[in-house]
């Protein structure tokens, strides 16, 4: 059975222009792209004409929370999510209950992925310390034996220098990187939302730049001492990311992802305690999105990463102190992304590919996906003329903690082939 | 004017509604005068307080100013009911909606209680204070307080000295002042100053640069050490001698012939010294009985959604 | 369409009735003795009417007359659903009100709820005497059992008729005129 993909525009890494080519798949693979390609026995022909097709997508920040938070998600809604918005792969963080911090966690979780339809495309991470406590190390060698890709803490940084110190020089021997969120703990402590005009307005306990800053800092000090490959997540700050294009100069092996929500959205727009906005690292100044954007087009950052991170109505509906932080992402960001910065120009579509495709596989060593003849076909058909919007009737997440619910963006994934296979059909 | 359902913070009051509610205030307070100092105003409808945090002094100025408004006053004691059983402020919004409260006051250690219940029910919600956030009733009586004194505040300059890091008052009577045209300057230990206040906002870090100002009016913050679980400032005392009004600062105030504010409860040899509490130019009773007018002219002007 | 107005008092004709009421009051003196009469307007157009019958007092009879007003917004029985709410004028009553004699005036009585909100609101000062009522016109209506004990111009008007009193201080200009609304559109 093969399907021919008429009249779309093509994007890829390389090149920031879209190319208007005819896609042939067979199977599992791109047989063809060609400016046209005449007319083929048996083959599907679908429509294009209007449409762009991208690499897959590729998350390397999600929150599953399988095991023990399948209230506020689960690997199998998770992934449903991730279809929806186009990505056909994703690497979980160990935050779970209880933490994935030995080889018997990782198996479980990547055996309840194996059972979705995007079952090869999710990868996942594993604790730096156990149970993410900072004070002993986890099973390492035993997750990277089960499958684990990436060492992180996540939002739990290892305050300690000693323990971190001993952890790189232990992960560097099995080629893992590790990945940290760079943060002082003691001068966060308590706080909810950036330390700012707007956190001294609402009488909320700030959470100060200057943690992120001296917390990437440090964590590249000891990568580069230990000589290990550091990844950091969800970069807030324009200091924070100044820090990192000053190591990546002295040629420190260092690796870095910024989410959508931080390039768009600051302090500002907290606006009246609103939790929806209320993420951890915090919503900067529009200074910061300014900056963290420009060195997302600069290749600053490797990765844009969703850190998509389900709540459930009731924990996001109390005050705004007490409230979880974090927003999901999975479903809204092709289409925030592209309502916001593409569509005004801002960003380009090579720059998404490149962001939220290819390097977040590399990085992990995955081979990117590119639409190319003789590749896996793997691919998103986006209508970039159509409107989407995001409602708790039609999101596939358990859960709805989105800035951008109930509210219409432009585009939408109207096809999510994966390994050739339609898993969203228009 | 049309009526507004909740009273959350100063920042979302018009000005127009600001001189409402200050305006109104004037024949309330010339009520206390009369032999019945009670008007129908709110006959039949239910006030409750609902305090998260203990405060006996504003809790009774909303009780006594609903009741010289006939309305019905009931308390719901929080602390021995339902947090201790772990019960959302959402459930217990719940509970108030079914008892068909009208106005509901509340005072919360968080920063944003008052909005989220404000959000989740048709009553009418007063924020008596939340955390660091807000005390509007507090800046109302304060703004209305100065008016007694300076028909036309603009102009004025108000000193406001204390813990303004941590002072809900501070946030919101110096944002009055500001809407009524006053100039505003804080003098607070650095350790004890927001790193981003509003630039209108003068910034002192010791008496005599404040004293140089030349303020007309000089607003004491309680300094609640007892709270503060990060080493701030060394100790009361030393607090004292460098921040607090010592008997050489009363003497200078006196000088002046400079009136004294302070929201009460005071703590005595911290941020004032003794002598202070006996200072002629006080205003500190004015503040109390300047309350319940106030808190009647907000009763007044707020409207619960109709069921 | 603007309302039909007709003409009721001129400003000659206001004076006129206002000397007339005053006249009337004094041949009337109050039941508690001697000269104390005192009177209280009803905010908004009451008051100055009350100034003005006071004035005409003084100057026929050579005694002070003290003038006190009432705020009876808060003794509205409407005050719940009104759409805009009134801002409050207080009420100041510059004589002590125990055992006095007091006039209540108001420019215009028609079901009798202001008066009786008037009177609770009176009352909350003390305890007077005795408690008359002088209006400008009695406009046929009740609602309550309340009667003026003077006015100057009675009148039976359809319900959808309106009695509008001018006064130079709060309106501009002295007059009275009856308005009608125009006919409701088929």
């Amino acid at each position: 059975m093969k399907r021919l993909y008429r009249n779309a525009q093509i994007a890829s890494e390389d090149e920031p222009s879209l190319r208007r080519a005819d896609v042939l798949v067979e199977a599992d693979r791109i047989l063809g792209v060609e400016s046209q390609i005449g007319a083929v026995d048996e083959a599907e022909v679908i429509d294009c004409e209007g449409r762009i097709l991208l690499p897959a997508l590729f998350d390397l920040h999600v929150h599953a929370r399988e095991p023990g938070q399948e209230h506020k998600e689960n690997i199998a809604s998770c992934a449903a999510a991730a279809i929806r918005g186009g990505f056909t792969g994703f690497l979980m963080m160990p935050d779970t209950r209880p933490a994935i911090d030995n080889g018997g966690v990782v198996q479980t979780v990547l055996e309840s992925a194996r059972s979705t339809a995007i079952g090869r495309g999710i990868y996942t991470s594993g604790a730096i310390t156990k149970g993410r406590r900072g004070e002993e190390l986890a099973g390492i060698a035993g997750m990277k034996k089960a499958g684990a890709v990436l060492l992180t803490d996540e939002d739990a940084p290892v305050a300690n220098p000693q323990v971190l110190r001993r952890a790189m020089e232990y992960a560097r021997d099995f080629a893992m990187p590790v990945a940290s969120h760079g943060e002082v703990p003691e001068l966060s402590a308590r706080g909810s939302m950036h330390e700012g005009s707007v956190s001294y307005a609402l009488g909320l306990q700030g959470m100060p730049a200057l943690s992120e800053e001296i917390g990437i800092a440090r964590d590249i000090r000891i990568a580069e001492f230990t000589g290990v490959h550091l990844h950091l997540h969800h970069v807030s700050t324009a200091r924070g990311m100044q820090t990192i294009q000053r190591a990546k100069e002295r040629g420190i092996h260092v690796t870095c992802e910024v989410t959508p929500h931080h390039l768009m959205f600051h302090h500002e727009h907290v606006g009246d305690f609103d939790t929806s906005f209320k993420t951890q690292p915090p919503l900067r100044t529009p200074e910061d999105n300014e900056r963290l954007l420009e060195g997302l087009i600069n290749g600053t950052f490797e990765a844009l990463v969703t850190d998509h991170s389900p709540h459930t109505e009731f924990e996001k509906n109390q005050d705004f102190a007490t409230a979880p932080f974090g927003i999901t992402g999975l479903e809204t960001a092709l289409c925030s992304l592209y309502d916001r910065l593409i569509h005004p120009g801002r960003l380009g579509w090579h720059h998404l590919v490149r962001c939220l495709s290819a390097s977040p596989r590399r990085l992990l060593g995955l081979p990117a996906v590119p639409i190319q003849r003789g590749g896996i076909a793997d691919f998103v058909v986006f209508h970039p003329e159509a409107s989407t919007r995001f409602d708790a009737a039609t999101m596939r997440s358990k859960a709805i903690n989105t800035p951008f619910l109930d509210q219409t963006l432009r585009g939408a994934v109207e096809r999510v082939i994966h390994h050739g296979v339609e898993l969203i059909s228009a | 004017m049309t009526p507004r359902k909740d009273l959350l913070d100063i920042a979302s009051l018009s000005d127009e509604e600001i001189t409402f509610i200050l305006d109104n205030a004037v024949p309330f307070k010339d009520l206390f005068r009369r032999s019945v100092k009670k008007v129908p105003t709110l006959k039949g409808r239910t006030m409750l307080t609902l305090f998260y945090e203990p405060s006996t002094r504003t809790r009774s100025s909303f009780e006594v100013a609903a009741s010289r408004l006939s309305a019905d006053v009931t308390h719901f004691d929080v602390e021995a009911s339902s947090i201790v059983k772990g019960e959302s402020v959402i459930d217990t919004i719940d509970t108030l909606e079914a008892m068909r409260i009208d106005y509901v006051v509340v005072r919360h250690k968080q920063s944003g209680i008052p909005n989220l219940i404000a959000r989740n029910t048709r009553t009418s919600v007063i924020n008596a204070g939340d955390g660091w956030h807000a005390h509007p009733t507090q800046a109302l009586l304060d703004a209305f307080t100065l008016r007694e004194r300076w028909p036309d505040l603009a102009g004025r300059r108000i000193l406001i000295v204390g813990d303004i890091q941590h002072s809900r008052v501070a946030r919101s009577t110096s944002h009055i002042c500001r809407r009524l045209g006053m100039q505003v300057a804080y003098l607070a230990p650095g350790s004890l100053m927001p790193r981003e206040t509003p630039p209108e906002i003068k910034i002192f870090g010791n008496w005599s640069d404040a004293w140089d100002w030349t303020p007309d009016v000089v607003y004491l913050l309680r300094v609640q050490s007892e709270r503060l679980t990060e080493p701030f400032f060394p100790s009361a005392a030393e607090y004292h001698r460098h921040y607090g009004l010592t008997d050489d600062r009363l003497r200078i105030l006196d000088q002046r012939a400079l009136p004294l504010m302070h929201p009460g409860p005071v703590n005595r040899g911290v941020e004032i010294t003794d002598a202070g509490m006996n200072y002629s130019r006080s205003l500190i009773n004015d503040q109390v009985e300047n309350g319940i007018a106030v808190r009647m002219s907000v009763l007044y002007s707020l409207r619960p959604e109709p069921l | 369409m603007p309302a039909a107005r007709s003409l009721l008092f001129s400003p000659e004709a206001l004076d006129a009735a206002i000397e007339d009421l005053a006249a009337r009051m004094l041949a009337r003196p109050p039941r508690c003795g001697g000269e104390a009469h005192a009177l209280v307007g009803i905010h908004r157009r009451g008051v100055p009417l009350a100034r003005r019958i006071a004035t005409a007092m003084e100057r026929l009879s050579g005694n002070p007359v003290p003038v006190g007003t009432l705020d009876i917004t808060q003794h509205r029985d409407d005050l719940g659903t009104l759409e805009h709410l009134p801002p409050l004028l207080g009420s100041e009553i510059p004589f002590d009100i125990d055992g006095a004699c007091v006039t209540l005036c108001d420019e215009v009585i028609f079901t009798g709820r202001s008066i009786r909100a008037a009177l609770t609101e009176l009352l909350d000062f003390g305890r007077p005497s005795q408690v008359r009522l002088a209006v400008l016109v009695d406009r046929e209506g009740r609602e309550f059992p309340v009667q003026p004990d003077f006015s100057a111009h009675r009148i039976e008007i359809s319900p959808h008729q309106r009695v509008s009193v001018h006064f130079t201080e709060t309106d501009g200009e002295d007059a009275v005129y009856v308005d009608t609304p125009p006919p409701a559109a088929p």
